[in-house]
C-alpha cells in the first residue's frame, strides 16, 4: 500500500488532454486529481480495473495461454479485424498496427465512425489550423460554431480560449471578441459578445454564403434574414487580427460532408483579409493518437486495409461497414471494449471470434474468446498521448499493478508469436 | 574501386576491414569476406536535409492518401539470422511522401545509412523521435526550429543575446536535437500577423530590435559558442520569390566571418526584380568561393510530383494562392509554424525550367564541393528517390543536355546552363557532395569516410555507364557492420541510431524558461521536449 502524489500528469478524459493533473494516490487508490474536471474525475476514477486473463468468457488462464489461443484464432482468421479503442498509448498503438500488418488485417479507429468526416474533408481541401497554445497566445477572435466545449470538453474555456491571458492578449478574456453561433439545437456559449442563429438546413447555405461575403463576393445584397445575418458575420469575422473558429471534430447528429468541406473553405478564405484557424474539437482516450501514428506507420489516418500486403485505405468503407456485411470472422479490439461507437459495438456478433487486449477487456459488453486485461494509458501505463491539436505529451501513470498486463508489450508478444507461426508455416524461400 | 575523399582515395583498389561496426586496420586471415571486386565502394550516403520525422511531414502524408494510393509497399522479405531477435517487416506507403518503414527501407536501399530532419519544432519533438524510431536503419537526428521563438526573441529584445546562448543549449537538450534550425528568421511571426514577405534584414518583428538579421546573428553565434558540431542552419526570408536572392546575399553578408549553412540555396536564387525571374545562381557560388565559412545545400528541383513542406507557413499561403492547390497551415505555438502544399514541377512551365536550371547551376559553378553538397530538399524539391537521376544530370553532360533541350527555354535566356557548362562531377566529386561534405559540416567524425574508426557505414556500386542506375541500386550496403542490402535485396533492417547535442548551460536560464513557460505554454514545463 502506497501513498504518493504524481504531478504535471496528462488527462486522456477528453482531447484536451490537460497534463497539469496533480494525481493523489492513498493506499493505492486514487483519491484526487487536482485541477481535473468533472469528466476527469471520471476518466481517473479510482484506477481501479480488473486484471483477470480469460478464455471463453470465463475460463482464469495463464498469459501465455491467453496469448496462444489469441494467435491461433487469429492466424486462421480469413478476414480479421484490428480495431484501435480508446486508452492505449501510441506506443500500444504502434504495435497494435504492427499486428495487424503481419495479419494482413482490416485495420481502423474510432475516429472512422466520429471525426472521418471531417478528415476526408480536410483530405480533399486542407485545413488551416494551429495548435492550442496559439489560439490562448494570439486569438482575438474566437468563434464556436454550433458548440459550447463547456459540455464535453469543460476546461478548453479556460485553457486556451476564451478565458485564458496569452503572450498577444495580455487582457485575457476582455481581449477577445466572442461570436457564438447557434446551430438549430447546437448551442454555443452563452458568454457571448455576438450571437447569431441558423437553423440545421440552412447552416451549409449560411457557411458558404458567409465566405462569399468574406471575399467580397456577396450575393448583391440580398436583404433576406440569412443574407444580412451571413454579412454582418463576414464582417465580425474579418475585423480580428487572429480568428479561431471551433468546431465539433465529432457531432453526434448529423455527418453532413458539405458542412466540413465549407467549413474548411470558410477559414481557408479568411486567410486573406485575416488570419484564421479551425480548431477541432476530438474526445478523448488518445483516440489523436491512433490518428497521427496510423498516419506514419502506414500513410493512412483511418481505415487501412493490409489484406493484400500492404495499406490501402478504405475510409467509406471501414470496420462498422464490414462488419455489417459479415466480411470481419474475427475481430481484435486494442483499448478500452467500453469505449466503441455504438455502430461497431452493434455489429460484433457478426464476427465468428472476439478478443480483446485492453483496459476493462474482461468486462466487455459482449462475449470474447479471449480476454487480456491490462492497463490505462496515463493512469497504469506510461508512453505517450496525442492532443487533439496533435502535440505529443508523455504520461505519467500514477499506480503501478504487477499483476496488470502491459498493452504493449502483450501486443509485442502475440505479433512474435503470429511471426513465429507464419515462418513455421512457410518455408524461407531458399 | 574505393572512393574516400575525406582520406585522398580516389578509385584506389583496397580492402576495409569491419569488426563490430567500426572500421578497423586488420583482421585475421579466416574472416569472412565480402568479395567486392568491380565495384566502386563509398561511405554511406548522409543527407543533410530533408523532411521525414517531424509533425510536418506527418501532416503531408495525412493530406495526400492519393499520393500512397498509386504505391502501396509490400514488406520486405528479411533473412532469418537467427539470433533470436524478433524483427517485424512492415508494410508501407511510398510516393512522394512515404509513411516511415518505408522511408527507412528506401533510404537504405539507396545506400543512404544517415537521414537528418530538417525541421523539428519543440513542442512536437517528442513525436519527431517516435518517428525516427519507426525509421529503420537509417541513422537519424533532428534541426530544431527556432528562428521565430517568443522566448528567443524576447531575449534578444531585452539585448540579452548571449544568455539567448543559454536558451538554446536548454533547447537542443530538452528536445534531443543536433542543430539549431532557422526557417524564414522572423517571417514564421509576420505571417502570424498576416504578414507574408520580408522587406529587409532589418525589418521589425514586433519590437524593433527583433529583424531577421539579430535573429541570424544571435542564432550563429550561439552555435559558435556552444561548440556545436553543426553551425546554424538556415532557410532564409522570402522564399520562392523572384529576386529574393538579393536578401540571401544579404543574409550571408550579415554572417560574414561567422559559420553558417544556408541550406536548398536554390530556392534562394532568383534574381530579377518583381515579377521577372532570373537565376541568381552565380551571385551565391561566387559569394561562396570568396567566404570559406559558409556551406550550404543546393535544394535541386527535379520535374514530376512534389511535395512541399516547411514551417515556412507564409511561403505555403502564397503557393498555395497561386498554384490552387490544396493548402494545410498549422501555427506552432510560441516557437513556429508549417505548411504544405503539393506540387508538381512541369519541363513545360518556366518558372519550373529555371528552378532546375539554377540547382543543376549551383552545383556546376561550385567552387567547392566540399561546402555546396547535394540536396533537393526532399520533398520539396523532389523525393530522396530521384538522387541518383540528379548525379547522373551532375555526371553526364550530353544526358543533361538532352535534358535541358527539352524543357521550356523562356527564362533560360543568358543563364550559364543555357550557354553551356561542360563540367562533369567525377565519381570523387559524387562521393564528396551525398557523403564525405555533408559528415563534414555535420561535424560526424566517424561518418562519411573509409578510414580507421569510422562507422561502417559503406556502399558499394555496381559500375554502370548510366549513372543513375548504378545509384539506384547499390549491390551492397553495409550499416553499422550489418549487412542490410545483399546483391541487391534488402535483407536485413536493424534500428538506427539518433544524433544529439548536449551542450552545457548555465542554470539560471531554467528560471527564465520556467516563468515564460508557466505563463505562455500549454503544456507543462516538465512535459515539455522529448
Amino acid at each position: 500500500m502506497t501513498d504518493h502524489v504524481v504531478e504535471h500528469a496528462t488527462c486522456l478524459g477528453c482531447g484536451c488532454a490537460c497534463d497539469d493533473i496533480t494525481v493523489v494516490v492513498r493506499e493505492d487508490r486514487i483519491v484526487e486529481p487536482e485541477r481535473a474536471c468533472s469528466l476527469g474525475r471520471l476518466w481517473f476514477g479510482t484506477g481501479a480495473v480488473p486484471a483477470r486473463v480469460r478464455t471463453e468468457g470465463a475460463r482464469d488462464v495463464p498469459l501465455a495461454s491467453a496469448l496462444d489461443a489469441a494467435a491461433t484464432l487469429l492466424r486462421d482468421a480469413a478476414r480479421p479485424l484490428v480495431y484501435l479503442s480508446a486508452d492505449i498509448s501510441c506506443e500500444a498503438q504502434r504495435t497494435a498496427i504492427a499486428v495487424a500488418d503481419v495479419l494482413g488485417a482490416m485495420l481502423d479507429s474510432v475516429t472512422s465512425g466520429t471525426a472521418g468526416t471531417g478528415v476526408l474533408a480536410a483530405q480533399r481541401r486542407g485545413r488551416a489550423s494551429a495548435t492550442l497554445g496559439e489560439v490562448r497566445n494570439r486569438a482575438d477572435g474566437v468563434v464556436f460554431w454550433g458548440v459550447d466545449p463547456a459540455i464535453r470538453y469543460p476546461r478548453f474555456a479556460s485553457r486556451y480560449a476564451p478565458d485564458p491571458v496569452g503572450l498577444y492578449i495580455p487582457a485575457g478574456r476582455r481581449g477577445r471578441v466572442v461570436m457564438a453561433i447557434d446551430v438549430g439545437t447546437d448551442r454555443a456559449p452563452a458568454d457571448a459578445d455576438h450571437r447569431v442563429a441558423f437553423t440545421t438546413d440552412e447552416e451549409v447555405t449560411a457557411i458558404e454564403l458567409t465566405r462569399a461575403a468574406v471575399i467580397g463576393r456577396g450575393a448583391g445584397g440580398g436583404s433576406d434574414s440569412l443574407a444580412e445575418r451571413t454579412r454582418a458575420l463576414a464582417d465580425g469575422l474579418r475585423g480580428v487580427r487572429y480568428l479561431a473558429i471551433v468546431v465539433d471534430g465529432e457531432p453526434v447528429a448529423g455527418r453532413d460532408p458539405r458542412r466540413a468541406e465549407a467549413m474548411l473553405r470558410l477559414v481557408e478564405a479568411l486567410n486573406g483579409p485575416t488570419r484564421c484557424v479551425l480548431v477541432t474539437l476530438r474526445a478523448g482516450g488518445n483516440r489523436s493518437g491512433a490518428d497521427a501514428v496510423m498516419t506514419w506507420q502506414t500513410g493512412y489516418p483511418m481505415a487501412v486495409d493490409f489484406l493484400r500486403g500492404a495499406p490501402r485505405y478504405r475510409p467509406e468503407d471501414g470496420a462498422a461497414a464490414q462488419l455489417a456485411r459479415g466480411e470481419i470472422d474475427t475481430v481484435l479490439v486494442v483499448g478500452s471494449p467500453l469505449a466503441l461507437p455504438d455502430e461497431v459495438r452493434a455489429r460484433l456478433g457478426a464476427a465468428g471470434h472476439r478478443i480483446a487486449i485492453g483496459p476493462r477487456a474482461s468486462e466487455s459488453p459482449y462475449e470474447t474468446d479471449v480476454a487480456i486485461d491490462t492497463g490505462i494509458a496515463g493512469i497504469h501505463e506510461a508512453g505517450t498521448a496525442t492532443r487533439m491539436d496533435d502535440i505529443p505529451l508523455p504520461l505519467r501513470p500514477a499506480l503501478r499493478v504487477p499483476s496488470l498486463c502491459d498493452t504493449a508489450a502483450t501486443l509485442r508478444t502475440l505479433a512474435a508469436r503470429l511471426v513465429a507461426g507464419r515462418a513455421a508455416r512457410r518455408p524461407e524461400v531458399a | 574501386m574505393v572512393h574516400d575523399p575525406a582520406n585522398g582515395i580516389d578509385g584506389t583498389v583496397g580492402d576495409i576491414c569491419i569488426e563490430n561496426g567500426r572500421i578497423v586496420a586488420t583482421l585475421p586471415p579466416d574472416a569472412p569476406r565480402l568479395d567486392a571486386r568491380g565495384l566502386v565502394v563509398m561511405p554511406g550516403g548522409i543527407d543533410i536535409h530533408a523532411h521525414v520525422a517531424s509533425s510536418s511531414i506527418n501532416q503531408a502524408r495525412r493530406l495526400l492518401p492519393e499520393d500512397h494510393a498509386g504505391a502501396p509497399i509490400a514488406a520486405p522479405v528479411l533473412a532469418h539470422d537467427g539470433n533470436g531477435e524478433v524483427l517485424i517487416p512492415r508494410s508501407g506507403s511510398g510516393g512522394v511522401v512515404p509513411s516511415t518503414f518505408t522511408t527507412g527501407y528506401r533510404y537504405a536501399g539507396l545506400g543512404y545509412t544517415t537521414v537528418f530532419d530538417a525541421a523539428v519544432a519543440p513542442v512536437s519533438a517528442r513525436e519527431a523521435h517516435a518517428q525516427f524510431d519507426d525509421t529503420p536503419i537509417v541513422d537519424g537526428g533532428c534541426y530544431i526550429l527556432m528562428g521565430n521563438d517568443a522566448l528567443l526573441h524576447r531575449q534578444i529584445a531585452a539585448g540579452e543575446r548571449e544568455r539567448a546562448r543559454e536558451y538554446v543549449a536548454w533547447l537542443l537538450g530538452v528536445t534531443r536535437g543536433y542543430a539549431i534550425k532557422v526557417v524564414n528568421p522572423g517571417g514564421i511571426e509576420l505571417w502570424k500577423r498576416n504578414v507574408r514577405a520580408v522587406g529587409s534584414l532589418d525589418d521589425p518583428v514586433g519590437d524593433p530590435r527583433v529583424t531577421p538579421r539579430a535573429i541570424v546573428e544571435t542564432l550563429a553565434d550561439a552555435a559558435t559558442a556552444l561548440g556545436l558540431p553543426h553551425p546554424v542552419h538556415i532557410h532564409c526570408n522570402n522564399l520562392g520569390l523572384p529576386g529574393n536572392v538579393a536578401l540571401t546575399l544579404d543574409t550571408m553578408r550579415a554572417l560574414e566571418g561567422r559559420r553558417a549553412h544556408f541550406t536548398h540555396l536554390q530556392f534562394h536564387a532568383y534574381g530579377g526584380a518583381a515579377g521577372k525571374w532570373s537565376s541568381g545562381a552565380r551571385q551565391i557560388t561566387d559569394y561562396l568561393a570568396t567566404h570559406p565559412e559558409a556551406s550550404g545545400d543546393v535544394g535541386q528541383v527535379l520535374f514530376g510530383n512534389a511535395c512541399t513542406v516547411t514551417a515556412d507557413g507564409a511561403v505555403e499561403y502564397l503557393l498555395h494562392a497561386s498554384s490552387g492547390r490544396k493548402w494545410v497551415n498549422v501555427d506552432v505555438e510560441v516557437e513556429t509554424g508549417c505548411g504544405v502544399v503539393p506540387y508538381t514541377y512541369r519541363d513545360r512551365a518556366a518558372v519550373s525550367a529555371l528552378q532546375w536550371a539554377i540547382g543543376l547551376e549551383l552545383f556546376l559553378l561550385s567552387p567547392d564541393p566540399w561546402r555546396l553538397v547535394l540536396s533537393t530538399d526532399h520533398p520539396n524539391g523532389a523525393s530522396f528517390l530521384s538522387y541518383p537521376q540528379l548525379i547522373r544530370l551532375l555526371m553526364d553532360r550530353s544526358y543533361r543536355d538532352a535534358q535541358l533541350a527539352t524543357v521550356n527555354q523562356k527564362l533560360l535566356a543568358g543563364s550559364a546552363l543555357a550557354d553551356g557548362i561542360a563540367r562533369e562531377y567525377s565519381l570523387n566529386e559524387i562521393a564528396i557532395v551525398t557523403r564525405a561534405g555533408p559528415a563534414r559540416l555535420l561535424g560526424l567524425t566517424t561518418k562519411g569516410h573509409l578510414g580507421v574508426g569510422a562507422d561502417a557505414d559503406i556502399t558499394l556500386y555496381a559500375p554502370d555507364a548510366d549513372r543513375a542506375r548504378m545509384f539506384e541500386t547499390p549491390r551492397h550496403v553495409i550499416k553499422g557492420g550489418t549487412l542490410v542490402v545483399e546483391e541487391g535485396q534488402l535483407r536485413r533492417a536493424p534500428a538506427g541510431a539518433r544524433h544529439h547535442v548536449r551542450p552545457t548551460y548555465d542554470r539560471a536560464i531554467e528560471r527564465t524558461v520556467r516563468e515564460f513557460a508557466d505563463r505562455y505554454f500549454s503544456v507543462s514545463l516538465e512535459n515539455y521536449g522529448a
